[in-house]
């Protein structure tokens, strides 16, 4: 090989592992937070879920804890209402992300973004209102509206009306659950749905209206594939962020009324681990709870990227591949 | 001259800041950590300002005291103290229920006070079967702070309406007391105030909208037991079924709401119980007689109008044949972190007399802890007190065990289960009785 030649290739293997350590310099902010705020809990809670600990034997020294094996797990197949907590979750999840996160926040951006843009930015905060506003002082107003007479406000309509009142959030509790999460989950599928159709070039939009389609045939043969990406990453981003998510539900029904009506799996993981009426709370069975949840994000992260095949949408663009 | 001022003026800045460093070295520090629904049981942290001067000058110390009180929910209050206590930061008293001596004790998180005790004749006086209730593992880990009676109110205005006389109506609590009036004749009084169009259907009578510990005491009224005599956990079948049975034919025949379980306490339950116009009888504690007077009913008389709506009775006699009620003192433990719990029990001891108890009892109307309190003019003349304070001799209490909170939350499965009309009563009693084996396993002996 020539002089020359050994030069070009020390020069491209020096280039090549700039480029490498750039991108892992990049990365790696992001990559010590997952370390830190992800993979450090998961190891832990996956300690402590073979383990007994308790309020009654609490400590933070990992070797003084007792390790029981698999008991914690056993415990919660047997409990008879694991399966019932297990499909309230898929329940609560399927329908709020596919009514709301997804499906009523597409619409209201495809409105807003079709109307006078003032008008549309005015919709599009009132719509942001449930999630800037606080979890607790969001559900009390849920509960104020809900209430049965003569607390309620509904009630209060109904009564003037002289129509029957009802304990709403009781009888019809997970039309509240979806309904109340949904309003918070939509926000957030609006900002990315409208940031993605205005990002659309207005030419490609005008041309469509020029060759004489309708503002519906539009919608369906131009918008909508442009935001396919956003739109998956909303279904994605959305759906393991609702498998997490109990705060709104705890306020509003707390699992009940009943036997676990509404009661979700991070529920479930909370009021074992973490509060207890009388106290001596459950920190190993709890995170036995924890544990699962985290598996099914897992595996559920990897279907999703898989199927909506979201190496295409990092990969490089192809122009650049010329 | 002005050298001269100057010099002195530094010379004094030295010397306060020399005896402010020798002070601060000296004081004591204690932070006592209390729970309390304001205004009414303030005391129960307040107190210990009031005695703070007489501790300090009594042991000659400075003491720096620090109180914590809110009225956080139970579970998170609990934790607070469990996070804190392995931190290293827990406050040197805590006030939470009696039974979290059997979690805490065992955790090693507070101290035995047995051979402490004595050394303070304050606590000789306090009502001797309080101290049961302190117990764990053959010691005493608490000083009670309060007692209370979980009783039934009932509206005399709508007794009233019902026909029932003056004296009827006062007479109650003693027939309740006596076990000549029963549960079963509350619940068919409550059917005919439904039956007369008095009150509407589900409002005959209400008990408690969440879990806690007023349920245990339909249990104990058919005879079941919570702990076997070694103190193991124990679950008595036909107690359940019966306690579910009692519950599920309440639900069944329009008495109780099906849903009451889930009521708001702030937004729905207390504002309806305490106008006495909407509920025949609800089961609740002595301490919700001050919060309605302040934050329901002031308007219409406060207390005034109280008296003359809402009267108070034991829980009426059930299969045992005897009325009951439930207390679930509040007591004063002394974290094992503790670096001065000499200081603390002192403390302790100082508050723990009729002058500073009647303070607390009088305002919130929980029951008096001390003989001499139940003899004092304040205490004895209190309307409320004295028609209540009969109840300590009725009453039963929570279980210190470790296991207690899986029990208890088996137990009001089974309650919500038989309210909702989700299982029978039977069925109830086997969903606990399974969901108590499984969390418990060999740690549950079922009878």
């Amino acid at each position: 090989m020539s002089q020359q030649a050994e030069k070009r290739e020390a020069r491209s293997s020096r280039n090549a592992l700039r480029s490498y350590l750039g991108a892992y310099g990049f990365m790696a902010p992001a990559g010590v937070l997952v370390v830190v705020f992800f993979l450090i809990p998961v190891a832990i809670i996956l300690y402590l879920s073979v383990t007994n600990l308790a309020s009654s034997n609490f400590t933070s020294n990992l070797a003084a804890m007792e390790y029981i094996g698999l008991r914690n797990y056993e415990t919660l197949l047997n409990d008879q209402f694991a399966r019932k907590i297990f499909f309230n979750t898929i329940f609560y999840v399927l329908f709020t992300l596919s009514i709301f996160n997804v499906s009523l926040a597409l619409i209201v951006s495809l409105l807003t973004t079709h109307i006078d843009r003032g008008a549309g930015f005015v919709f599009r905060a009132l719509w942001i209102l449930p999630r800037i506003t606080s979890p607790v002082v969001y559900i009390l107003i849920w509960k104020r509206m809900m209430a049965e007479a003569p607390f309620g406000i509904l009630n209060q309509f109904n009564n003037w009306l002289g129509m029957p009142t009802y304990n709403y959030i009781a009888t019809n509790p997970w039309v509240f659950v979806v309904v109340v999460n949904g309003f918070i989950g939509l926000s957030f599928g609006m900002i990315i749905f409208t940031s993605a159709i205005e990002s659309i070039p207005k030419d490609l939009l005008n041309a469509s209206l020029v060759d004489g389609s309708s503002k519906l045939q539009r919608i369906r043969y131009v918008i909508l594939p442009l935001i396919r990406w956003p739109l998956l990453f909303v279904f994605t981003y959305q759906t393991l962020s609702l498998l997490t998510s109990f705060v709104e539900i705890q306020l509003l029904t707390d699992g009940g009324p009943g036997l676990y009506r509404t009661e979700v799996w991070s529920l479930t993981a909370y009021h074992r681990a973490l509060s207890n009426y009388f106290g001596n709370a459950q920190w190993g069975y709890g995170s036995a709870f924890a544990v699962l949840l985290v598996l099914i994000g897992v595996v559920l992260a990897v279907i999703y990227m898989r199927v909506f095949r979201f190496d295409e949408l990092v990969a490089e663009p192809r122009v650049e591949t010329l | 001259m002005l050298r001269r001022l100057l010099f002195a003026f530094v010379l004094l800045l030295l010397l306060s800041s020399v005896a402010g460093i020798a002070l601060a070295q000296d004081a004591v520090s204690i932070t006592v950590r209390c729970k309390a629904s304001p205004p009414e049981e303030d005391w129960r942290c307040n107190n210990f300002a009031v005695v703070e001067e007489e501790v300090e000058a009594e042991l000659g110390i400075e003491i720096d005291l620090n109180l914590i009180q809110d009225n956080a929910g139970w579970g998170d209050y609990k934790n607070e103290f469990v996070l804190a206590s392995e931190a290293g930061e827990a406050p040197d008293i805590i006030l939470s229920g009696h039974e979290d001596i059997g979690a805490w004790a065992p955790a090693g998180f507070i101290i035995p006070l047995d051979d402490v005790i004595g050394m303070h004749s304050e606590f000789d006086d306090i009502v001797p079967s309080l101290w049961d209730s302190h117990g764990y593992a053959g010691q005493i880990w608490g000083i009670p702070q309060d007692a209370e009676a979980r009783p039934i109110f009932y509206s005399k205005l709508l007794l009233r309406d019902l026909g029932w006389s003056e004296e009827d109506i006062e007479s109650l609590p003693d027939r309740v007391a006596a076990g000549e009036w029963t549960f079963a004749d509350m619940l068919a009084t409550a059917e005919a105030a439904i039956d007369e169009g008095i009150v509407d259907e589900g409002n005959g009578w209400w008990h408690r909208p969440s879990n806690g510990p007023d349920f245990l005491y339909y249990y104990y009224g058919h005879g079941g037991e919570v702990l076997d005599m070694e103190g193991n956990l124990v679950v008595d079948s036909e107690a359940l079924v019966a306690t579910y049975e009692l519950l599920g034919g309440a639900v069944a025949s329009g008495v109780l709401r099906s849903d009451v379980i889930g009521l708001d306490w702030n937004e729905v339950w207390h504002p309806t119980v305490a106008q006495a116009d909407t509920v025949l009888f609800a089961a609740g504690g002595t301490w919700n007689w001050p919060n309605w007077a302040i934050n329901y009913v002031a308007d219409k008389g406060g207390d005034e109008f109280l008296f003359e709506n809402i009267g108070l009775t034991l829980i009426p006699a059930m299969a045992t044949g005897n009325a009951i009620t439930l207390t679930h003192p509040l007591t004063y433990m002394i974290s094992s972190g503790s670096e001065n719990p000499d200081v603390a029990l002192e403390l302790i001891a100082a508050i723990t007399t009729p002058e500073h108890n009647n303070k607390h009892a009088i305002d919130s109307f929980h029951l008096g802890i001390l003989n001499a309190q139940l003899q004092s003019e304040a205490y004895a003349n209190n309307r409320l007190l004295s028609s209540a304070h009969y109840m300590l001799d009725h009453t039963t209490a929570l279980p210190n065990h470790p296991g207690w909170n899986a029990w208890s939350n088996a137990y009001f499965l089974g309650i919500q289960a038989v309210e909702t009309g989700e299982a029978d009563a039977a069925g109830a009693a086997e969903i606990a009785i399974a969901q108590m084996q499984n969390e418990l396993g060999d740690g549950i002996a079922v009878r």
